[in-house]
């Protein structure tokens, strides 16, 4: 049995998103192991289960159900994607509970925030709104995360910066932002060091080395015969050559035809932004295929017109003499499973893409919203309970509803019977 | 409130009405289920109920599929079929959730369900048994047959067409033209199209036919909306049901409303006066000259005090129902 686990997860390990905390791999050998036909009913049912758990949930800790709800999708869909709902799941939550001044500071849903802003694409926008609604800003783990977004786009200084801000705002737990700031620290000298420990080999004395496309100085009278040592003085000169080391390229720049591109120095460049490349003739399109190359035309012959003003083509190619051979049964069949040719398609969906939205935008319009309600500007209002068919990631029609509460009351039902029963029974015992 | 050409039907449902469904071939019987875990057949001539019989749980659709033999689902996800004449049960079969739609397809002669288990499954009414199961992408809301092909309306506002003599594979695979989640589908009698309706006011018209000229014909409008105090309240379309004759239909909202509408000049032919609560059901009989018109609360509010559901059949003219010839 735990082989076969291994088995499966050695085949797909490609397919699991890494996850902060880890994943449970008895979790996860289930997923993968139920992934070969599709989501199972039995994940559809627990889904359900979850998504009416969210909307009947009377106790005082609704963002429970929710934080259950998204670690178990997380466990359950290794691979992400959209059929996960994650993405939906995050939105939802974060939005349901931004007016909930209880919550803004729950570990619990600054994480869910933070999960949040990782699936957006610009995480330094949520980061910044979160700040400005006050939600997190006394948890560590906003600034760790918002810190390490900054380090990995490359800007340590906004990076420490945070930190700063969250020791001003004494985010708990102080030794873990402490613990993290330190790290960041550490990461950023030993940066330093090394750039200034590869500085420093650049200008070292170097050991004589083959330079590629250099200028040799010839041996010989007549002939031009490269000699056998070419390092060092052989060289004829650096800067008249076609390349030219260093810094002195650019200098060289108007002299040289052709700047050679060195994969040896970009390292010490390291990512920075692309330079400008100085190209004297623009680059031939060589990877342009099936381009006509300019030729003569003085051999072409154009269409002539004939003494009657027609032009005149050239006669077809007379018909073949013989018959083509055409296969009986070669006709194609009359049923084909197939999928409706797409350009029918688009008819049917006639709903225009709506228009490029972030979440993070959608948020602010639901805040919007919100208080246009509040204020009762708004113009129409739906005449049924929006919240409980829409707040889940899925959505559940009013017959969907009312049976959870059926159901609900039924197991009620039959569990005060059971008591009554058992009393009963423990009276007769008795 | 009810005049001479409308009245109440005795011994309704102890609770809301899920469907009401006329005979196709008699003009007086009326199948009605409810949540309150019964099926009734009703004489709307003589207004009596002629029987009733129990599922385990609420009951959320049913149908005939002969004037003898009514079908029946709910929420304890087993499919029934009731002999009216000798008032005998037979489960047919099992979905794995609550069976949300009960149709028959007589072109085809098969009984089609669609529940919340996410799949359409189709039964052989004279065995009777399970003729396959059919998965769709999400839980089925409402369903509709016209002809021999099966208009699907599940979550997420998807809509799926089969083709009932070959569910090989979805013949089309549609989105709906309205932004909110689907309330009812229900097909022309015609088999040219379906009238889909939606939660938030408004109804669309659509053709089957894929080419780019039928397409075009389609339409959508805004209906069930009541403006009180400069907000407009948006209320579901819960129901619809076409004229047989006329290709005219009914829909009724959850304002109490019953609008009948002439989808080839688009133009509304009447509304009836304001129910006590929200239609719930709709149903034409098979001549065109009554509509059953349930009235009863869907709990769109939550559990709440409501007024007592009932069922109201109504005479209705050639007046309420042609189009007007231009």
């Amino acid at each position: 049995m735990a082989e076969g686990g291994d088995v499966e997860w050695e085949l797909s390990k490609e397919n699991i998103q890494p996850l902060r905390r880890g994943r449970a791999i008895s979790a996860l050998h289930q997923a993968l192991s139920q992934q070969q036909d599709g989501v199972s009913s039995a994940i559809n049912q627990q889904r359900q289960a979850f998504e009416s758990e969210v909307r009947m949930y009377e106790g005082d800790d609704p963002l429970d159900v929710w934080d259950r709800y998204i670690k178990w999708t997380e466990q359950t869909f290794p691979q992400g994607g959209k059929e996960s709902n994650l993405g939906t799941l995050l939105e939802r939550v974060v939005t349901r509970f931004t007016d909930e001044k209880k919550y803004h500071n729950d570990p619990r849903y600054v994480d869910l925030w933070i999960k949040f802003a990782e699936n957006c694409p610009e995480p330094l926008d949520i980061y910044r709104y979160m700040q400005a609604q006050g939600i997190g800003v006394t948890q560590a783990s906003l600034y760790i995360a918002w810190s390490e977004e900054y380090e990995n786009q490359g800007n340590c200084r906004k990076a420490d910066l945070v930190y700063q801000e969250g020791f001003k705002k004494c985010a708990e737990p102080h030794d873990k932002l402490q613990q993290f700031h330190k790290a960041l620290q550490a990461r950023v000298s030993r940066q330093v060091m090394m750039n200034v420990e590869e500085d420093d080999s650049d200008n070292e004395p170097k050991q004589p080395e083959r330079v590629s496309l250099a200028d040799l100085k010839h041996r010989g009278k007549k002939k031009a015969i490269a000699p056998v040592n070419r390092t060092g003085h052989a060289i004829r000169s650096i800067s008249g050559g076609l390349l030219s080391h260093g810094p002195s390229v650019l200098g060289n720049a108007s002299n040289s035809r052709l700047v050679i591109f060195d994969e040896n120095k970009t390292e010490s460049a390291g990512p920075s932004e692309p330079k400008l490349e100085s190209w004297v003739a623009p680059p031939t399109s060589k990877a342009k295929e099936n381009e006509q190359r300019p030729e003569r035309w003085c051999d072409v012959k154009l269409p002539q017109k004939s003494k009657y003003g027609r032009t005149v083509m050239a006669p077809p190619p007379p018909k073949p003499t013989f018959q083509p051979f055409v296969e009986e049964t070669d006709q194609p069949p009359t049923m084909t499973p197939c999928k409706i040719n797409p350009a029918v398609n688009t008819v049917l969906s006639s709903r225009k893409p709506c228009r490029e939205e972030t979440p993070l935008k959608r948020l602010q319009e639901h805040h919007q919203q919100q208080k246009e309600a509040e204020s009762g500007k708004l113009q129409e209002q739906s005449m049924y309970c929006k919240e409980l068919l829409l707040s889940g990631a899925t959505e559940f029609c009013f017959e969907e509803v009312r049976a959870e509460r059926y159901f609900k009351k039924m197991a009620q039902e039959s569990k005060e019977v059971r008591g009554q029963k058992d009393e009963a029974s423990a009276s007769t015992s008795n | 409130m009810t005049g001479s050409n409308e009245y109440k039907l005795n011994q309704g449902p102890e609770d809301s009405i899920s469907a009401v469904k006329f005979s196709p071939s008699t003009t007086q019987f009326l199948l009605v289920s409810s949540w309150d875990c019964t099926v009734r057949l009703f004489d709307v001539v003589t207004n009596t109920m002629r029987m009733k019989y129990q599922h385990s749980a609420p009951v959320l659709d049913c149908a005939f599929y002969d004037p003898t033999h009514s079908w029946s689902g709910g929420l304890d996800a087993q499919l029934k079929t009731h002999d009216l004449n000798t008032d005998q049960d037979t489960i047919v079969g099992t979905h794995d959730a609550p069976i949300r739609c009960v149709e028959y397809c007589p072109e085809v002669n098969v009984m089609v369900t669609g529940s919340w288990d996410r799949s359409v499954r189709l039964w052989d009414p004279r065995t009777p048994c399970n003729a396959g199961t059919f998965t769709q992408p999400e839980k089925v809301y409402t369903l509709s047959v016209a002809g021999d092909r099966l208009i699907v309306g599940t979550a997420g506002r998807r809509v799926l067409v089969w083709d009932l003599r070959n569910m090989g594979y979805v013949q089309q695979r549609r989105e709906s033209s309205l932004k909110y989640q689907t309330r009812c589908i229900r097909a022309f009698p015609n088999k040219q199209g379906y009238v889909l309706s939606s939660i938030e006011g408004r109804v669309a018209v659509e053709y089957l036919d894929p080419s780019q000229e039928v397409q075009k014909k389609k339409y959508a409008f805004k209906c069930h909306r009541l403006k009180e105090e400069g907000i407009e309240n948006v209320y579901p379309v819960n129901a619809i049901s076409f004229h047989s004759v006329h290709n005219t239909f009914a829909t009724g909202g959850s304002d109490g409303f019953v609008n009948i509408w002439d989808p080839f000049n688009k133009k509304r032919l009447c509304q009836f006066h304001r129910y006590p609560t929200s239609i719930a059901s709709l149903a034409f009989n098979n001549d065109g000259t009554m509509l059953a018109i349930a009235s009863s609360y869907m709990h769109e509010k939550g559990d709440i005090s409501h007024p007592e559901d009932a069922i109201f059949i109504r005479q209705v003219t050639d007046a309420e129902t042609k189009p007007k010839s231009t």
